[in-house]
């Protein structure tokens, strides 16, 4: 066992620490990651980007890295959980391990082997908008790769007898929420933050998962995986022409309706406390910020970083350094396509939890009044080096990707990202900040005690 | 890829890996101490030395060296297991001797009393915090149980009571029993400028005073035994299960890990069969660890508590099958080419190989290059991995549960 320094949320997150490391955490992989926007690029020499449009709304991306050995893949299919029926939230959880049981002609355990006899890693998470299917490999193995993931998403077995235990397994993924509430506490304040469906627990609850069939999750499935808004990015030692010729023999003549947009609601917001006889306070809050593509994007990122980017941020600085209060504060951007957040999460002793709370979010207003020139250079400094740092991993360029063309429609060189970094002065930030103040939050508190929020406005 | 490596007159170690199509460097100092080096009146000093050396030096304050860190756009951090302690950084090639600088002089830290009385306060929060994660109160419950009377039953965290029960003192004397230069390895890999990182480490290292450090490394063939620990307030059900396992200095240790991977790897595996597809549990998995002296397979569960005893018999039945019968040629190829998928993955990143390329050197004074890493796990042959199975004996497992369930 390994006890680190700084919790992980600092890091510059690529997956890495969670399989290199955590030996306690290697949980079955489905629906483990939050939806997050990664946010990387490359040196500009070694970009050599490639895009194809299917006709069926399909989008092939792809990034050829000559000085690596492996390829990855990040396939976005747009039935996340916002999607799943009312009454029957969880339908996409669930249906991204059904998916896994049988495809084409093979059978669970077929297709569990085809996979590890070609040394793949793979695999399946669920977000708001999508299920991504995820998987990493040497690159002469990725033909064969992509023919099986095209069997998963076009002719998933989906039968009866593997229904039951696919459900009952996102039944004990949420019932396992009780003993990690850190985690429990954001998905409810995801929940409460963004609008009704988009930010939905992704595992339902006992009675929707319940109320599922095996034959209504099929009908959805037919009306949801489809083609129309799928990304599919692949990073690595490819060459291009063989890659957009293998991706169209598997997903070219992929066709399905495209499933309607859900009605949305505003989002619950408020001031919610989860009663918990726990160790700690877990203390979980959330105001409004812009999307990757608003004009303000990289002057909300830099206040990012400047609040939570490293060790000498001013959260890390303020809350754990110079008062002791909490192993654990961070602040993370996240974004939706239309709507985002900045998100906050603070874990402390009951006893601290007021003092806790009532520092962070000071904190979290006092970076309007001002920012010193060295900490946005320090800021400027840490998102550039993460971009060529994460650029050398094809796992983290494949996410890279699926999310810019989400986000944007387009890939974002290095050059354009540290160009736009560069450009961002102070004062931009400052703007920014009196745009989007650090106000209207969202706050859940997991633990023994509420928190008294009366100084901030909800 | 070329392998250096060097000494200093007290000791102290160089070694990199120089990678030059890569575009980043990482840098660690690799101290061969942990809990299992304390004795029992400072447990937890270990980690709670590493979280001081971030506090300052003669020439830097607590703040300086975070910054400094920041500065470099470093992605870094430090961690304490129960035989090691590791303090790394990764940065961009022309920042190499800056980081060297930071992660030398951190080394050798001021340790004042007012950080060391406000950072108390940090790591009883930090225990606090592993208090909520059941899977981890189980792991530390697990390894008191199954090393009793080894140092290595020794909680990297401590608790509360010896953390604040610390004197600054203490930790002086265990930090001067503990940091010989001899006992720290500098490690570098990535686009490694080799001679600038030896020159800096020796202008920052080569005053430390040399001594001599021991350390107890008697094997353990585990408690053996099976227990509960009722929490009615843990929702699932808990299980943790170790059984002996070759040391990291042993030349089983690839079979160990192919045995791991077929055994309970988190897809396809025969543990990924027989509970995670019928749904038994939500979570099976195994591991191999590789300690200095010993080792353990380690399997964790999580059920509901009216199936976490079906799941462990489960568990054990097929722990009794692969020792009998061993892995198929097929399960034996599929685990090849996992573990040398992932190797490859981990390897593509400087950070990636930081750790391989550290431990290979502290656990064995020997540089493996990815490729014959590889090229030795693919000569593994499935009559390797049952007699290493049979030698360790994969049922004379320690079983510890934590949750609602009384008995399992």
């Amino acid at each position: 066992m390994m006890v680190i320094r700084q919790p992980m949320h600092y890091t510059v997150s690529l997956g890495l620490w969670n399989v290199q490391y955590s030996r306690l955490a290697c949980p079955r992989q489905i629906g483990k990651m939050h939806a997050r926007y990664i946010w990387i690029g490359d040196r500009p020499l070694s970009q050599e980007f490639h895009t194809r449009e299917f006709n069926n709304g399909l989008t092939l991306v792809a990034q050829r890295m000559a000085d690596v050995s492996s390829t990855a893949v990040t396939l976005r299919v747009p039935s996340g959980a916002r999607y799943d029926p009312p009454g029957a939230e969880g339908s996409a959880s669930v249906l991204a391990e059904w998916c896994l049981r049988g495809a084409g002609e093979r059978n669970t355990r077929e297709l569990n082997d085809a996979l590890d006899a070609l040394g793949c890693q793979h695999h399946e998470s669920v977000q708001s908008r999508h299920i991504t299917f995820s998987t990493a490999q040497l690159g002469r193995n990725l033909a064969a790769v992509l023919e099986i993931l095209a069997d998963i998403v076009r002719a998933a077995s989906l039968g009866d007898e593997t229904f039951g235990p696919c459900r009952d397994l996102i039944r004990q993924d949420l019932a396992a929420l009780e003993d990690a509430p850190a985690r429990k506490a954001n998905l409810l304040l995801r929940e409460r933050f963004y609008p009704g469906p988009l930010g939905r627990c992704i595992y339902g609850s006992d009675e929707s998962l319940a109320a599922l069939s095996a034959g209504a999750l099929r009908d959805h499935a037919g009306a949801h995986i489809g083609p129309d808004g799928a990304i599919l990015s692949v990073a690595g030692n490819i060459e291009w022409a063989e890659l957009s010729d293998r991706a169209g023999e598997c997903f070219g003549d992929w066709s399905a309706p495209a499933p309607g947009e859900p009605d949305q609601h505003p989002p619950a917001g408020g001031v919610t406390h989860v009663a918990k006889d726990s160790a700690q306070a877990h203390i979980a809050m959330a105001y409004p910020t812009v999307p990757v593509a608003h004009e303000q994007y990289y002057a909300a990122r830099l206040a990012a970083t400047v609040l939570s980017g490293g060790m000498s941020s001013r959260l890390f600085t303020e809350v754990r350094e110079k008062r002791g209060l909490a192993y654990h504060v961070s602040t993370q951007y996240d974004s939706l396509r239309n709507v985002a957040g900045m998100f906050t999460y603070a874990g402390t002793v009951p006893e601290k939890a007021q003092e806790t709370f009532d520092v962070t979010v000071g904190e979290l207003q006092r970076i309007a009044e001002g920012i010193a020139d060295e900490e946005m250079a320090r800021a400027r400094t840490q998102l550039k080096s993460a971009l060529v740092m994460q650029g050398e991993s094809t796992a983290a360029r494949a996410a890279a990707m699926a999310g810019d063309w989400y986000h944007l429609r387009r890939l974002r060189s290095l050059k354009e990202l540290s160009d736009a970094i560069d450009t961002v002065t102070v004062d931009k930030v400052l703007v920014h900040l009196r745009d989007w103040p650090a106000g209207k939050f969202t706050v859940l508190v997991i633990g023994p005690e509420p928190v008294n929020t009366s100084a901030i406005e909800t | 890829m070329q392998f250096k490596q060097t000494r200093l007159d007290n000791g102290l170690t160089m070694i990199a890996e120089v990678n030059e199509s890569a575009k980043s460097m990482a840098a660690g100092f690799f101290a061969r101490t942990g809990s299992r080096d304390e004795s029992p009146e400072v447990a937890g000093v270990s980690h709670f030395l590493e979280h001081m050396m971030f506090k300052g030096t003669e020439r830097r304050t607590a703040f300086d060296v975070n910054r400094g860190f920041d500065e470099l756009g470093a992605t870094y951090n430090a961690f304490t297991s129960e035989e090691n302690t590791v303090y790394f950084g990764a940065v961009l090639p022309e920042f190499q001797t800056r980081l060297v600088d930071l992660l030398g002089d951190m080394l050798r830290p001021a340790l004042r009393d007012e950080d060391f009385d406000m950072e108390k306060n940090v790591i009883v929060d930090e225990i606090a915090r592993y208090q909520d994660q059941p899977q981890y109160r189980l792991y530390e419950k697990l390894m008191a149980e199954h090393f009793r009377g080894h140092p290595l039953g020794n909680s990297v965290l401590g608790s509360a009571e010896s953390i604040m029960a610390l004197k600054r003192d203490d930790m002086r004397a265990y930090f001067d029993r503990r940091y010989s230069p001899g006992n720290v390895t500098a490690v570098a890999v990535g686009k490694v400028d080799w001679n600038a990182f030896v020159e800096k480490t020796t202008g920052m290292c080569s005053h430390w005073k040399p001594f001599d450090v021991s350390r107890e490394t008697a094997e353990c063939s585990g408690a053996g035994t099976r227990g509960t620990i009722v929490d009615e307030k843990v929702a699932r059900e808990h299980v943790g299960i170790m059984s002996p396992a070759p040391s990291g200095q042993d030349d089983a240790r690839f079979a160990a890990q192919l045995l791991a991977t077929v055994l309970g790897d988190t897809t396809g595996s025969r543990l990924f069969y027989a509970l995670i597809e019928p749904a038994i549990a939500d979570e099976a998995n195994t591991t191999y660890d590789m300690l200095d002296g010993t080792g353990g397979f380690l399997t964790f569960i999580s059920a509901d508590g009216g199936r976490a005893a079906e799941a462990v018999e489960i568990a054990h039945a097929e722990f009794r099958k692969l020792m009998d019968d061993g892995p198929t040629e097929t399960e034996l190829a599929a685990a090849k080419n996992k573990i040398a998928s992932a190797a490859t993955l981990k390897g593509e990143l400087p950070m990636g190989r930081l750790t391989a390329v550290g431990f290979d050197w502290v656990y064995r004074r020997e540089y493996v290059s990815l490729a014959e890493q590889i090229d030795t796990i693919f000569a593994v042959t499935v009559d390797e991995v049952v007699a290493m199975a049979r030698a360790c004996d994969l049922t004379a497992t320690t079983v510890l549960g934590l949750g609602p369930v009384e008995k399992l």
